[in-house]
C-alpha cells in the first residue's frame, strides 16, 4: 500500500517535470506583457490615455462582432467562401475591402436580400475598421514612447553611433550602413562550422546585393576588442572559403559588441537599415540553406521597398 | 554494533533520490534562464559536469563532458582534448558509474519515467544491445568528429547533432519554447531528434534506464572504470547466505554475488536495500588487500567484544 502511494507520488513528481518544460513557453508571452505594463505605468497619465484607448477598441470590437451575430447566417456563408491562403497578404488592406471582396466575387452565392445586408454592413464595418487603424496607430506610438528604454528597442538601435575597425585595421563608423539601402550583419566564429560554410554563399550574396544597394558585413566574435589571433584566424578562413566582403571587429563593451556576446544561436544575420537601426526578426542558421536563404532575401526585399 | 556500520554505509543508497535531485539542481542552477531563453555564457561554462547535461540548457552550471569532447575532436584546430579525457580518467577512478547512479540528470529523469506505474519489461535478455555504447562512443563521439570533417578541417559533433534525446529535452525545447528566432529555426533535424526522445520516453516507462543501458557514450566511458574506480561494492561472502535476492533487485541486469563491480553497474545500491544480512555495502579506498585486513580487523573487534 505504502509503495504504491509512493509510486503516485513519483509518477505525478515525474508529470509536473514534464509540465515544468512546457510551462515555460507559456509563462513566456504573459511576462512580457507585464513588463510593458510595468513600463507603462511609470507615467500615469500615459496609462491613462492607454486604457482609454484599449477600452474604446474593445467597443469597436464589440460593434463589429455584434453585426456579425446580427446576421449570422449571411456572414458565416461569407467566411466560409474566404480564401484563407490570401489572409497573409491582405492583412494591410482594410478589413471591409476584404469581405467586400469576398462578397463581390461570390455574389451568386447569396440571395439578393442577404446581399443587400452585407453591403449595408460592410459599410459599417468599414467606418468602424477607419477607426481602430487610427487606435492601434497611436497605441502602437505610446507603446514605442514608453518602450524606449526596454531591452528590445535598444537592440533596434545597436548600430547608430557605431565604431569599428575592419580587420585590416581601417576606421570605420554609422556611415557604412548610411550608404546602403539595406545592410546584411552577420555574426560568426571561427569555431563554428555552420557558420564558416556558408561565408562563400555570404560572398555571393554580397555581389548580388551590391546591384541592388545593399552590402553584407560580417562580424567575428573571435576578433572583439583588436584581438589579433583572432583577426588573424578569421582573415584566414575568410580567405580559404573565398570571402572578401567587409569583416568588422568592434569593442566588447559597446552596445554592438554586447549584443553579438548574446548571441546564442550562430550564425546570426540581422539586417540594418541605412539609419543604423536592426529591422525585423535575426535569421538563426547559416544560408547555405535554400530555405533560410529564401526567407532573408525576401526581408531584404521588404527594407528595400520601403 | 555491527548491523549498525554497515547501514550507515550504505547511507547514499538510501537518499539516492535526494542526492539526484541536488546534483540536477546543481548541474542546472542558472533557473531563472529557462523563462528568458538565455543560456548561461559565464566562465564557469569552460568546466564540465560530470552527468550528461546539455551545454545549451538555458539553466546550465555547466558544460557536457561528451558535447565539449566532440567539440575539441572537430575543431581544425586540435585532434584530440586531453583536458577533457584527464577529466573522464579522475571522474572515472574517484566515482565510476556512481555518477550515472547519482548525479546524471537524463539518469534521474529516467528513474522518474520508470516510476510512472504499469507493466514493466525485464532487459535482462537484452544484455548485446549494452555493446552498442560501446559502437556509439567509438563511431560518434571519436571517430566521425574527428575525420568527416569540411576543407578547413571542421567537424560535426556527431553524437549532439544526430542522438543526444538531452539536447532536445534540456536545450532545443526549453529554447525554443521562451525563443521565437530559435523556434523558426527549428526543422527536420528537430523533429529527427524529438522522436528519439519520445521513444526513449517511452522506452524508459516499460524498461528501467534504457539510454544508460544502450546507448550512453558518457556511461560506456565510465564504464570502463568501475573495475578499478575507489568507489566500488563489496559483497561480504562469509556474510552471503546465497539468496539471490540482490541479483533479482538488481535492475542493471549485474549478478552482483559473482561481479560486484560490473561495468553495467551504476551503485545505486538497491542490491544493499534487498539483502537480507547486509552483506553488501560501499567500499571507497584502494586495494582488496586493505579490505581483507578491514575484513579480519573487524572480525577481531567483533570478537573482543563478545569476549
Amino acid at each position: 500500500m505504502k509503495n504504491k502511494f509512493k509510486k503516485v507520488i513519483a509518477a505525478s513528481l515525474a508529470v509536473s517535470v514534464l509540465l515544468a518544460f512546457t510551462g515555460c513557453g507559456n509563462n513566456q508571452a504573459p511576462s512580457a506583457d507585464n513588463k510593458k505594463q510595468e513600463s507603462a505605468s511609470t507615467s500615469t497619465a500615459d496609462t491613462a490615455g492607454m486604457d482609454e484607448q484599449s477600452k474604446k477598441r474593445d467597443d469597436l470590437y464589440q460593434q463589429e462582432n455584434q453585426i456579425f451575430a446580427d446576421h449570422k447566417d449571411a456572414w458565416d456563408k461569407v467566411f466560409g467562401l474566404m480564401n484563407k491562403n490570401s489572409a497573409g497578404e491582405s492583412l494591410s488592406e482594410n478589413y471591409a475591402d476584404v469581405l467586400a471582396g469576398t462578397v463581390e466575387s461570390n455574389k451568386d452565392s447569396f440571395t439578393e436580400e442577404e446581399y443587400d445586408t452585407l453591403c449595408k454592413d460592410i459599410e459599417t464595418i468599414r467606418g468602424i475598421e477607419e477607426e481602430l487603424a487610427a487606435i492601434e496607430k497611436e497605441i502602437a506610438e505610446a507603446d514605442s514612447a514608453n518602450g524606449g528604454s526596454s531591452e528590445s528597442d535598444e537592440s533596434i538601435s545597436l548600430f547608430q553611433d557605431f565604431t569599428g575597425k575592419d580587420l585590416d585595421g581601417k576606421d570605420v563608423d554609422e556611415s557604412v550602413f548610411k550608404n546602403n539601402k539595406v545592410t546584411v550583419v552577420n555574426f560568426w566564429f571561427s569555431g563554428c562550422k555552420p557558420c564558416v560554410e556558408e561565408l562563400s554563399k555570404l560572398n555571393e550574396l554580397n555581389e548580388t546585393l551590391k546591384t541592388m544597394g545593399g552590402e553584407v558585413v560580417g562580424i567575428n566574435t573571435d576578433t572583439l576588442d583588436n584581438n589579433e589571433d583572432g583577426i588573424k584566424e578569421a582573415q584566414e578562413i575568410l580567405k580559404a572559403q573565398g570571402a572578401s566582403y567587409k569583416n568588422l571587429t568592434v569593442a566588447s563593451d559597446s552596445a554592438i559588441g554586447k549584443y553579438a556576446s548574446s548571441i546564442m544561436a550562430f550564425p546570426t544575420t540581422v539586417l540594418v537599415d541605412k539609419d543604423g537601426n536592426i529591422v525585423g526578426e535575426p535569421l538563426m542558421g547559416g544560408i547555405d540553406d535554400q530555405a533560410n536563404y529564401d526567407q532573408l532575401m525576401e526581408q531584404i526585399q521588404a527594407v528595400i521597398n520601403q | 554494533m555491527d548491523k549498525k556500520i554497515k547501514s550507515a554505509k550504505n547511507i547514499p543508497a538510501r537518499f539516492r533520490g535526494w542526492i539526484q535531485a541536488a546534483a540536477v539542481l546543481l548541474t542546472n542552477i542558472h533557473i531563472p534562464n529557462l523563462f528568458k531563453g538565455k543560456i548561461y555564457q559565464g566562465k564557469a561554462k569552460t568546466m564540465c559536469v560530470p552527468g550528461l547535461n546539455c551545454y545549451s540548457c538555458p539553466a546550465a552550471t555547466g558544460a557536457c563532458p561528451i558535447g565539449a569532447f566532440q567539440a575539441v575532436v572537430g575543431s581544425s584546430k586540435f585532434k584530440f582534448t586531453y583536458y577533457i579525457t584527464g577529466f573522464f580518467i579522475l571522474l572515472g577512478v574517484l566515482l565510476g558509474r556512481f555518477i550515472c547512479g547519482f548525479l546524471c540528470p537524463f539518469g534521474w529523469f529516467q528513474d522518474l519515467l520508470h516510476k510512472i506505474p504499469g507493466k514493466k519489461f525485464s532487459t535482462a535478455k537484452m544484455k548485446p544491445l549494452r555493446y552498442l555504447k560501446y559502437v556509439i562512443l567509438v563511431v560518434f563521439v571519436i571517430l566521425l568528429p574527428a575525420f568527416v570533417t569540411n576543407s578547413l578541417g571542421m567537424g560535426d559533433p556527431f553524437f549532439c547533432k544526430y542522438i543526444c534525446p538531452q539536447g532536445v529535452l534540456e536545450g532545443a525545447l526549453p529554447l525554443a519554447l521562451a525563443n521565437s528566432g530559435i523556434r523558426a529555426a527549428l526543422g527536420h533535424l528537430f523533429t529527427f531528434k524529438f522522436t528519439i526522445l519520445v521513444l526513449f520516453i517511452v522506452l524508459s516507462v516499460l524498461f528501467y534506464r534504457p539510454f544508460c543501458k544502450w546507448i550512453c557514450p558518457l556511461g560506456a566511458i565510465y564504464s570502463l572504470f568501475n573495475r578499478v574506480s575507489f568507489l566500488k561494492i563489496q559483497v561480504d561472502h562469509e556474510k552471503c547466505i546465497g539468496c539471490r535476492k540482490c541479483i533479482r533487485a538488481c535492475k542493471m541486469d549485474v549478478k552482483v554475488t559473482e561481479t560486484p563491480n560490473h561495468p553495467e553497474c551504476i551503485r545505486c545500491g538497491e542490491c544493499m536495500k534487498a539483502c537480507p544480512v547486509d552483506a553488501v555495502c560501499y567500499h571507497y579506498g584502494f586495494s582488496k588487500k586493505k579490505q581483507a585486513d578491514d575484513q579480519s580487523e573487524k572480525s577481531n573487534g567483533k570478537g573482543d567484544l563478545k569476549s
